[in-house]
């Protein structure tokens, strides 16, 4: 149907490098192997993320009250946690751009990076949310670290599957200022981790 | 119709002119690569990656037919439409089609350098389409009708009241202003609204991966996401080199990209895209635009290994002190003035001459293209072709004579020695020396490291010799 793409890959065939000279290398597996949660935590704070402050006797709830004392909505996207608004109820992203905190539970995080992951299955199809909500509280497993990039894209089914996949490392920031770093740029302006054990 | 070569030296001597601007341009990019150092060192395997990066992407160009055949088949299942663009005019087609199918007037987007290749707001905005860049240094620039001066931190080059003045116009704020939180703070106000009520979204993308039909978006600010995720209709213009053959290629390079850029780990959001939202569409505009012509040349086929980290920009001295606007192109520093001239030779022939040659491009790219060394082949390149300057190509030609005859360069060199320390001011610092502008000439040495040897080694060598 397109000519173009025709002309385009018969250009490439006439004029590329001989595909012999430039064998595939196979996968690597590199880096340090430690998927412990003490380098998530440090990493994660190298990338302006905090871990959700637990006190004797607290619950998911009573955290967030003591963290964002101001916000109204607090929108659930998990079974277990009820907050004002459940994800399914918003529809659509300018309904989630009224949310103060967003509560959701993330399959895996890597340890190097402090990153976490977020698809369409957490974030019940509505993938915007994770970006409009004010804050976003991710609820995470320290058995559900994995060491590094290599083992994330390598060991995780979701990067094969999902159709959108986010990592998120920190909250949104930017340096375009004058070099000046601002957390909290025009996706969320606080992104915390509770760990569930 | 003939172009004119950019005039790269008077743009940077304007630049440089305005030392409070030149001063912090060069520091912060300094400071970006010594945070890119830190990066490196804690890194045991930092070489390894690079090796495996280049290798990975040497590989992916020389089968680039088949594993961009790969990705079609596989992003077709998976739901995304496809498109190939031969050029920036065939991109901008595509897109404007697109966006009338939809009866799509206001497009978000999130920063691109092929949208930049390829004109593509100049192309939709007389066509009624209103085009917001949504990434803020990219803003800034679209708002103060300027390119991107830097590929990954497009307005380095301006200072807080540069922008509190561009604000204060456009989104009538404080003008004097002087807090960065609080201009950020002003654009991600002025840009919700813009986000939540857009017919489409647009993006670039980092990479694309030939097995899974997706492609991986890496950014800091959220504007990708919010751009790809809210409006119903995603469309990501992405260059055909941009391909690696398997996801968990992947980890080699998300470890060395903001790394090497930033001196982050990693950017905050790196984000997978294989297929449409749920009752959403996404569009794939795959751009040559001169690539596939780029791969068959010999010389210059690996800088399309780029994965567009900046580094090589960071470390530059020339690019540091001369500001990226001076390039007069999309892509500028020493990746821009090896690739500027394969879109066009004259218009960008002085573009591989903005070097010192010092090799430190080539030392910090993440995917080792051999930067410096293509510069060095372009000058080559160009002077056949005959398109240096007058004083430039006379005394080329004079110091390759020169430099080609020992005797002859020696006694030019005695010679200069003299006039260094006699000749007056005027007659050393004038137009047929551009390079004493801002520079002082070397202090003329008592002696050539060439007579102290004939005076010292030599001598030392016969007396050995008489005595064995």
């Amino acid at each position: 149907m397109s000519t173009s793409r025709d002309a385009i890959l018969t250009r490439l065939r006439d004029n590329r490098p001989d595909p012999k000279a430039h064998p595939l290398p196979p996968v690597a597996r590199l880096g340090d192997m430690d998927n412990g949660q003490a380098r998530f935590e440090n990493s994660l704070q190298i990338l302006g993320g905090q871990v959700l402050e637990r006190q004797e006797g607290d619950t998911l709830a009573t955290a967030i009250a003591r963290r964002f004392p101001d916000s109204k909505v607090i929108c659930s996207a998990v079974p277990d946690f009820a907050g004002t608004i459940r994800i399914e109820e918003l529809g659509t992203p300018q309904q989630a751009a009224s949310v103060d905190v967003l509560v959701v539970r993330s399959p895996f995080g890597i340890a190097e990076m402090g990153s976490i992951y977020l698809s369409e299955v957490q974030l019940h199809d509505l993938n915007s949310a994770a970006h409009l909500t004010q804050h976003i509280v991710v609820i995470l497993s320290a058995k559900n670290l994995t060491a590094n990039m290599h083992t994330a894209y390598m060991d995780r089914p979701e990067f094969h599957t999902a159709n959108y996949g986010v990592l998120m490392s920190g909250p949104s920031a930017t340096a375009d200022i004058q070099g000046v770093l601002i957390r909290g740029a025009q996706g969320v302006r606080t992104l915390s981790v509770w760990w569930e054990d | 119709m003939k172009v004119k070569p950019v005039n790269h030296a008077k743009a940077a001597e304007a630049f440089i002119e305005d030392t409070a601007h030149m001063d912090f341009h060069d520091e912060r990019l300094w400071d970006l690569r010594q945070k890119r150092d830190q990066q490196m060192h804690i890194l045991p395997e930092w070489q390894e990656l690079r090796t495996r990066a280049s290798a990975i992407k040497e590989h992916t160009l020389a089968n680039l037919p088949e594993y961009l055949e790969q990705f079609e088949a596989n992003a077709k299942k998976n739901g995304i439409h496809v498109h190939w663009a031969a050029d920036g005019a065939e991109h901008n087609r595509i897109v404007g089609e697109i966006l009338e199918k939809h009866g799509a007037k206001s497009l978000i987007k999130s920063k691109s350098m092929v949208t930049e290749e390829c004109c593509m707001r100049e192309y939709l905005e007389p066509r009624g389409v209103v085009v917001t860049e949504t990434d803020l240094g990219e803003r800034i620039q679209q708002l103060d009708n300027q390119m991107p001066s830097h590929i990954v931190v497009p307005a380095v080059h301006k200072l807080i009241p540069d922008v509190a003045k561009i604000f204060a116009e456009h989104y009538h704020t404080d003008p004097n202003d002087s807090s960065a939180q609080s201009l950020a703070w002003q654009q991600r106000l002025a840009a919700r609204p813009v986000i939540l009520s857009a017919d489409a979204g647009m993006t670039g993308g980092n990479f694309v991966v030939a097995e899974t039909g997706s492609f991986v978006v890496c950014t800091n600010e959220g504007n990708a996401d919010l751009s790809a995720t809210v409006p119903g209709l995603h469309i990501a213009t992405i260059g055909i080199e941009r391909l690696v053959p398997r996801m968990a290629d992947m980890g080699v390079f998300i470890r060395l990209l903001s790394r090497s850029a930033l001196g982050s780990p990693i950017t905050q959001y790196t984000t997978h895209f294989r297929g449409p939202q749920k009752g959403s569409e996404m569009h794939v505009v795959l751009v040559d635009n001169g690539r596939s012509h780029r791969l068959g040349m010999e010389d210059f086929w690996t800088s399309l290994k780029c994965i567009r980290c900046g580094a090589c920009m960071n470390t530059c001295p020339v690019y540091r002190r001369s500001g990226g606007l001076s390039y007069g192109a999309v892509y500028s520093g020493p990746i821009g003035a090896i690739i500027d001239p394969t879109f066009n030779e004259r218009k960008y022939s002085t573009l591989p001459f903005a070097s010192t040659m010092n090799g430190s491009c080539t030392n910090v790219c993440p995917v080792k293209i051999n930067i410096h060394e293509q510069l060095y082949k372009w000058r080559r390149v160009l002077a056949e072709h005959h398109e240096l300057p007058f004083v430039k190509r006379e005394v080329m030609h004079m110091a390759g004579k020169l430099m080609g005859q020992p005797t002859l360069y020696r006694a030019a060199i005695n010679s200069t020695e003299v006039a260094l320390s006699t000749m007056p001011r005027f007659v050393l610092y004038n137009w047929l020396n551009p390079w004493g502008k801002h520079r002082e000439l070397p202090h003329p040495v008592k002696q050539t490291f060439h007579s102290w040897y004939k005076q010292n080694r030599l001598k030392n060598k016969k007396k050995e010799g008489e005595s064995a």
